[in-house]
């Protein structure tokens, strides 16, 4: 045993799902050629953070990366969670990004994490923190979590890019010894649909033409439509314009299914690269009429959870216990596909996949993993 | 009947009462009771004996609900499917005692066979639903943990004429601290009581004795004797029927991790590698029962004594001892008496995965060849077999066949054919040729499959080239080096023209094989998915025509595909459009389209940038990203760099304001038409309960009824009608649901039957507490819960085909498997002993890891010794032995970890150590050594894990000691305490004290300005690590000052992984030594600090200073304080002056009192010359006495040493053998 065998990867891709599933099975890994082949190789920022993140809340965990960032060793340690986190998640991805794993390590800590992560909360790439409050969280309600345990996210500030300044705080409780298996397949219909639309340094009416718009896609659908408003000023608001919106459809089974969208002014990085192009900026009616329509199609896809939560949906089953979970989810994403075999290298679980041709859902079984929260202490 | 009744009629003998002998006497005994029982109903005063205080009632009954409470433990649930794997019964007991026998008969018992040796575990079938596996336990420590580990139930023999002996105590504290199996006592030896009542006295002492150590009742069994070198049959069969009803109690760590007790062991290095370097690696084969819990491919194993592997090979085996079928009869037939014990030599079949072994005794056929005779001697009697000609050819052969080979040429035409080939070779090569291949099946099965549509297509005098070689290998799929080297050219970017009219062609070709339809169609959707334009364009307009109907249409697509492989079928099909086809398909393999990926996706990309090196010759000299952004622009799925992003992006979305797409997911919503609603999620209703809650309460009413006897059927049927009409669901369905009530109603029954008595007794209960809580709902539910989980599991797994089933649950308990481990130390072959249970045990996720483990521990109370700090002990966690190196600590009130340099005497203390990590609450067994020799109990102390760390503190005090460097007031220069100015910076504020007592605090370091400076001018640099404190008064130069602190202790990172089966047996394993070994070999006395040592202490007489009061204070003194010491005199006084003269009266006086003196003294000096002679003679005689004394003791002290040497070696002895 004596030296560590370290797992070989390849690539940045999947490199959250990657950390965090190594870091929950002990596994170390390597990883190489991280954008070797590209002009601007290596790691990008947002990925150092993470890593920082990883650091600051694990015990004795080992991070190496090579000067040019394109080789990266990581050692998971033991994760210890504790209040008082901080973590500035920087400007180059909105906390989102650093939310997903986030979530899952935070339920196998030594300790119920709280942790303050500063950045920018909405931009159109990743899960806003909207959703995460409105549906990620009342995901794990499902796999025995129990929520309002200490499980919350507030927004205390709200950061658009390219300046960010949001703020929030999560807490998440730890799992006593393990998550308990789902059996979610049961979709069920819409019965209401909310949401939330926020603007910082605009004009408040911004809100109400976003509002308006989604309101009115939906008025063909159902009556039960409500969308909340969230204006932000001064330093609540952040350091940048911007508006958004969050939509969540609930079905007669309690499923929730999300959407959102939010626009702004280009990140810094991005804006390098197209200097010249003065980018469009959404109006606001028709950033209503989009996030409803992909509301509209997440709800047509079906599936208990919608395409951004397959992951993460995939990731909580296979820390089952050694039980059957079925889940069914609409069409399998490439996120969702890398993820089924990155648990499969990692945590050695594989899902019995089969489409179900009646309602063009797919559905999956697995059998859990066992994963206890080892890091707990006994007394 | 009218029998009967002539039967009444019909007078009786009358029931005679017995008036003498035991029977009489328990009659006795019982009416006494039951006449105590009545009486205190008819006691005159039944309120004298009810409670008079309420606090005492109060007191007595939350005794009896703590006790009540302690009873309950939560249930753990049973993940096992199917069949049981056998149960494990370990005997276990001292040397001598009759393990070996006691095993024998039972085996005998059970299979009617005598079996000549006990030689690793054996396994017979003792019930139409039991298996029983007997393992002995060896004697030596590790196997007694290893036995433990494994145990279901262990038989402890005991010697019922010597009694108890350390070994059954070890094994218990062992069962103990790694879960406690079932255990039964087994007394054996009485026959050596001639007096009854001695017998009777020390079975009921034995007795007493062995329940203090278990529980009050555990079952201790008693062999009274031998006949014919064997335990009475009677008895045997009594053991039995106890063994057979014991029920296996499920331990946590067992249940969480599979293992398997490895009843057979193979090497199958290839020989050749053996001839040529004997110590290398070897390759082995363990085969057993998997036990605990499902064990998934690709998971590591931990080989008890040996150390961890990851397995080069997993398969499951027919179960060489099958239950009988289930059949309704009442015993056993003979034919199904199965047994099966490798190890032990017994069974003459033997299958593996590919071969069965027929075992034929030496004695029966001499086929090894004598070294004397050159084989014809041999050959003399029976020289016209053809197969032992062959065999004795065989063995005559010089060279292995790779050797063989290399030395042959190829001759085409005349040339043997190849099955006779493979036939000359002998069974071992053979067999080694086909595990070879297995392996490279197993190896490079995916890639095999998905690569030879490329390389059949590719290379067609390849093929014919194959058919030369030998009929085995064409069958298989070739795997030699030119086919992998095929397999590179044929690229990623081959097959990603999947679209063009070149690949049709060839696909057609190919559309026979099954297997390399597959691939194609794998490819096919590869290719699909590769394109980031497949979901946002393609599915668009799919769904845009209507979800359903393309739905269907690929559904039926796909099983005419499966059902014909007709060629009209496929051409007509493929003038489709292939993208409709990829789609059609897209459902049938999805797990292969989602697991089959990596292999062919890490293929295709390394081909992407060869073949952008090799193709673009013009822009050479372009940026690397750029060069590739127009390659991957597309194929943002194959990219190793993707952007993780979890958030899925359509680059286009439907206009939702046209009517026909609202239309579409009008369904969807509760304003929609629920009966669609319900048939698109019938299905998900069909498996899962846990949505549909009507259904479910549907399913508890009816059982409800099942349980107050109403009839089964009819309760499904209108339950299924009502089903039917509401859903229309088809027949199918139906029937799946009814046997899923089925199911569960079964299961109910059970559960209630065997709950059923419990149950009742709570209600006893609960009429006799009168307002006790049910706390018997809570445990109800939980119970009910873990079974309705379990059902379900059942019916998943169930419902997938076996391969899937082992892909996602792994192996099941209870199969019979083959585990291959490549890269054994060769020592393990070598010294493999069948009589030491050889355990296989999974390693869970995390568990392969090494860190810090802070376990509590507790002296044993039986360890003569207290544990020393830093001393290596060994320890069993979980399946791992290892040496490691404790600190042993106690946590203080506020928290902080404090170190001890000895465990206390009779305390749990925390030890926390280096080595491989175990789940919190694992049990911990340390050993001081394993060595056999040892006469005290061998178990130093037990615990078990409590967390672990990577980082781990634990403070010891620290004392810094300084002295005065110079004194101001109350501030003092302090040097030697601190070595460095940083030092000081961190000790701040840090109380100090000086030995008198004097308070202080340091404050910084001392500046050049304070005295602190250097002593001559040219001398620049200023002394280090002096520190300005103050006190609280001003000290002395010659004190001394200390400061106490706290410090850090390191936790040795040292682990030593116990390798017993690398090694004899016999030889005890040595692995670091303590200190005070290591002192004692080298004869290296303790050290010891010179000052700590004890003196004697010398206390001088003080002498005081005269007091002396200064003039000036004396004449302010009142005149009765005033000193008024006389002057010196210094003439002498005239007493002193003065001459005696005597008178005579006087002087005679004093010259007779002077002679009375003289001859007083005379006297006494003759008494004491007197003396002094007597008292030597006296000595003389008793120098004489204590002579002869002397000489008879020595003699007797040799006879006692003789006779004890004497005991010794028969001891020894009887430990040898």
């Amino acid at each position: 045993m004596g030296k560590v065998a370290y797992k070989k990867l390849k690539g940045s891709k999947n490199l959250r799902q990657r950390l965090v599933l190594a870091t929950l099975a002990g596994t170390p890994v390597v990883v190489e050629e991280i954008r070797s082949e590209e002009t601007s190789p290596g790691l990008r920022p947002y990925e150092v953070s993470l890593l920082r993140l990883l650091e600051s809340i694990s015990d004795d965990c080992l991070v190496e990366i090579n000067e040019t960032g394109t080789k990266l060793r990581y050692k998971p340690g033991v994760l210890m969670g504790g209040k008082r986190h901080m973590h500035d998640c920087g400007l180059s991805r909105s906390i989102g990004y650093f939310l997903e794993p986030l979530i899952i390590l935070g339920l196998f800590g030594k300790k119920p994490l709280t942790i303050r992560l500063k950045g920018i909360t909405n931009d159109s790439k990743d899960p806003s923190v909207d959703t995460f409050r409105t549906t990620t969280l009342h995901m794990l309600k499902r796999f025995g979590v129990p929520i309002g345990d200490g499980l919350d996210l507030k927004i205390e500030r709200r950061g658009a890019p390219p300046l960010g300044g949001g703020e929030i705080l999560l807490q998440i409780p730890i799992v006593p010894n393990t998550l308990s298996a789902a059996h979610w397949t049961d979709e069920g219909m819409v019965k209401r649909i909310r949401g939330i639309a926020f603007s910082t340094k605009v004009s408040p009416q911004i809100v109400n033409r976003v509002i308006y718009a989604a309101r009115g896609i939906f008025n063909s659908f159902i009556p039960d439509v409500h969308i909340f408003s969230d204006h932000r000023t001064n330093a609540t608001g952040g350091g940048s314009p911007g508006y958004g919106i969050s939509l969540v459809a609930e079905t007669t089974t309690g499923c929730l299914i999300s959407a959102d969208v939010a626009v702004s002014d280009r990140k810094a990085d991005e804006m390098e690269e197209e200097l010249d192009e003065k980018p469009k900026l959404t109006p606001p009616e028709e950033l209503g009429e989009q996030a409803a329509s992909m509301l509209l199609e997440e709800i047509e896809q079906g599936g208990v959870v919608d395409s951004t939560h397959q992951g993460l949906l995939f990731i909580l089953c296979a820390l089952c216990p050694p039980d059957v979970s079925k889940v069914r989810v609409g069409k399998l994403t490439p996120y969702g596909m890398e993820t089924l075999r990155n648990i499969r290298d990692f945590l050695g679980v594989t899902f019995d996949i089969k489409p179900d041709p009646n309602s063009g859902t797919v559905l999956l079984k697995c059998v859990g993993s066992g994963i206890k929260n080892l890091s707990r202490k006994i007394s | 009947m009218a029998k009967e009744s002539r039967g009444s009629e019909q007078t009786h003998k009358a029931h005679r009462q017995h008036k003498s002998g035991a029977s009489s006497k328990k009659g006795k005994k019982g009416k006494n009771k039951g006449g105590d029982g009545s009486g205190a109903a008819q006691k005159k005063n039944p309120k004298a004996f009810a409670f008079t205080s309420s606090t005492k009632a109060k007191k007595l009954q939350s005794r009896t609900a703590e006790i009540e409470q302690r009873r309950l433990h939560i249930p753990v649930m049973d993940r096992s499917i199917g069949e049981p794997p056998p149960f494990v019964v370990v005997v276990q007991g001292p040397p001598q005692v009759g393990k070996s026998l006691l095993i024998k008969c039972l085996v005998k018992y059970y299979t009617k066979h005598n079996l000549p040796e006990v030689r690793g575990p054996i396994t017979l079938i003792s019930g139409k639903h039991r298996r029983v596996q007997f393992v002995e336990c060896p004697n030596d420590i590790n196997g007694m943990i290893d036995a433990a580990k494994i145990a279901d139930l262990a038989l402890l023999l005991i010697d019922g004429s010597y009694g108890f002996e350390m070994e059954t105590f070890e094994f218990l504290n062992i069962m103990q601290v790694h879960g406690f199996p079932k255990v039964m006592g087994v007394l054996t030896h009485l026959d050596g009581f001639k007096d009854v009542k001695k017998l009777r006295k020390t079975k009921q002492r034995l007795k007493h004795r062995f329940w203090a150590e278990i529980m009050h009742g555990a079952k201790l069994f008693y062999l009274s004797g031998l006949i014919h070198g064997k335990y009475v049959k009677r008895e045997v069969h009594n053991l039995a029927r106890f063994i057979s009803v014991i029920k296996p109690a499920p331990l946590t760590w067992r249940m969480a991790h599979p293992y398997l007790l490895v009843d057979r062991f193979e090497d199958t290095t290839p020989p050749h590698r053996v001839l040529t370097d004997k110590k290398c690696d070897r390759n082995v084969i363990l085969y057993g029962y998997l036990r605990g819990c499902n064990m998934k491919k690709g998971s590591k194993v931990h080989i008890t004594g040996v150390g961890d592997f990851s397995l080069a090979g997993m398969s499951s085996l027919a179960d060489p001892c099958p239950l009988p079928s289930a059949a309704k009869k009442r015993g056993l037939r003979d034919k199904e008496k199965l047994f099966y014990a490798p190890m032990s030599g017994l069974g003459d079949l033997l299958y593996d995965k590919d071969a069965v072994y027929i075992n034929i005794n030496d004695h029966f056929v001499q086929f090894s060849k004598t070294d004397g005779d050159n084989g014809t001697a041999s050959l003399k009697g029976k020289d016209h077999d053809v197969g032992q000609v062959m065999v004795k050819n065989l063995q005559a052969t010089k060279f292995s066949i790779d050797e063989r080979l290399d030395r042959s040429f190829i001759n085409i035409f005349g040339r043997i054919p190849p099955a006779l080939a493979l036939n000359n070779n002998d069974g071992e090569s053979d067999k080694r040729q086909i595990d070879i291949e297995d392996q490279n099946q197993g190896d490079d099965q995916d890639l095999s499959e998905k690569k030879r549509a490329v390389v059949e297509y590719d290379t067609d005098e390849d093929s014919s080239d194959n058919e030369g070689m030998s009929e085995k290998e064409a069958g298989q799929p070739h795997q030699s080096y030119e086919l992998r080297e095929k397999v590179e050219i044929g690229d990623g970017r081959i097959r990603r023209r999947a679209i063009s009219s070149n690949f049709t062609d060839d696909f057609e070709e190919e559309e026979g094989d099954e297997s390399s339809d597959d691939e194609d169609e794998r490819v096919d959707n590869h290719v699909q998915l590769s394109d980031d334009s497949y979901y946002s364009e393609e599915t668009d307009k799919d769904e845009d025509s209507g979800d359903e109907d393309v739905n269907s249409s690929k559904w039926k697509e796909t099983d005419k595909d499966e059902d014909s492989g007709d060629e009209d079928v496929n051409s007509s099909k493929w003038k489709e459009s292939l993208i409709a086809r990829t789609l059609a398909r897209r459902g049938v393999n999805l797990i292969q389209l989602v697991y089959g990926q990596p292999v062919s996706n890490q293929a295709s990309a390394v081909s992407d940038s060869s073949g952008s090196e090799q193709s673009d010759d013009e822009d050479f000299f372009k940026p690397k990203g750029q060069a590739n952004k127009g390659i991957d622009d597309k194929s943002s799925f194959d990219d190793i760099n993707a952007e993780d992003c979890s958030k899925f992006m359509k680059l286009q979305l439907k206009d939702w304001h046209a009517r026909d797409l609202i239309e579409s997911i009008r369904d969807r919503f509760v304003t929609g038409d629920w009966s669609k609603a319900a048939k698109r999620g019938q299905d998900a209703n069909d498996n899962g309960e846990e949505g549909d809650k009507s259904d479910d309460e549907g399913a508890y009413d009816y059982i409800e009824d099942l349980e107050t006897g109403e009839v089964y059927n009819g309760g499904a049927g209108t339950d299924s009608h009502d089903e039917e009409d509401k859903t229309g669901a088809d027949a199918e369905a139906d029937e799946r649901r009814r046997k899923k009530l089925a199911l569960r109603a079964k299961f109910d029954a059970e559960f209630n039957g065997s709950d059923q008595s419990d149950e009742e007794d709570k209600e006893t209960e609960n009429k006799s507490h009168g307002d006790k809580p049910k706390e018997g709902g809570f445990f109800d539910k939980l119970k009910e819960e873990m079974e309705l989980r379990k059902q379900l599991n059942m019916m998943e797994l169930n419902d997938m085909d076996e391969e899937t089933r082992v892909e996602v649950e792994g192996f099941r308990t209870g199969t019979y498997l083959r585990l291959e481990v490549h890269d054994v130390p060769y020592e393990m072959v070598e010294y493999f002993d069948p009589h030491h249970p050889l355990l296989v045990g999974g390693i869970g996720l995390g568990e392969e890891n090494v860190g810090y483990m802070q376990a509590t521990v507790k002296r044993h109370r039986w360890h003569k010794k207290v544990l020393k700090t830093r001393d290596p002990i060994i320890v069993s966690i979980g399946w791992r032995r290892f040496q490691t190196v404790p600190i042993y600590a106690l946590e203080d009130r506020n928290g902080r970890h404090r170190m001890l340099k000895y465990t206390p005497e009779h305390m749990h203390c925390l030890a926390m150590f280096w080595g491989p990590l175990a789940p919190p609450k694992s049990g911990v067994l340390a050993v001081q050594s394993l060595s056999n020799n040892q006469a005290t109990f061998r178990i130093t102390a037990t615990g078990y894990v409590q967390e672990f760390n990577h980082a781990t503190k634990i403070m010891k005090k620290i004392k810094l000691v300084g002295y005065p460097y110079k004194i101001f007031k109350k501030t003092a220069l302090i040097k030697d305490m601190f070595t460095s100015d940083l030092e000081i910076a961190r000790f701040e504020g840090a109380a100090i004290r000086t030995v008198s007592g004097i308070r202080g605090q340091v404050k910084k370091a001392g500046k050049a300005n304070l005295g602190n400076r250097p002593k001559k001018k040219g001398e620049k640099k200023v002394k280090e690590g002096i520190a300005r404190c103050t006190f609280e008064d001003k000290i002395l130069m010659n004190d001394i000052v200390f400061l106490r602190a706290w410090t850090q202790v390191e936790i040795p990172q040292f682990y030593n992984p116990v390798t017993t089966s690398l090694q004899p047996r016999d030889q005890s394993w040595r692995g670091m030594k303590t200190t005070a070994e290591l002192r004692r070999e080298n004869n290296v006395p303790i050290p010891y600090n010179k000052d700590s040592v004890y003196k004697p202490i010398e206390r001088l007489p003080r002498k005081f200073n005269p007091l002396v009061i200064p003039p000036k204070l004396q004449k302010e003194l009142p005149f009765k304080t005033k000193p008024k010491a006389p002057l010196k005199k210094k003439r002498p006084t005239l007493d002193q002056k003065r001459a005696v003269i005597m008178e005579p009266h006087e002087k005679k006086l004093l010259t007779l009192v002077q002679s009375l003196r003289t001859l007083h003294n005379e006297k006494k000096r003759k008494r004491e010359l007197e003396k002094e002679k007597k008292r030597k003679a006296h000595e003389k005689e008793k120098a004489k006495t204590e002579e002869v004394l002397k000489k008879r003791r020595r003699e007797e002290r040799k006879e006692r040493y003789r006779r004890e040497d004497k005991e010794q070696r028969r001891t020894r002895r009887r430990i040898e053998a």
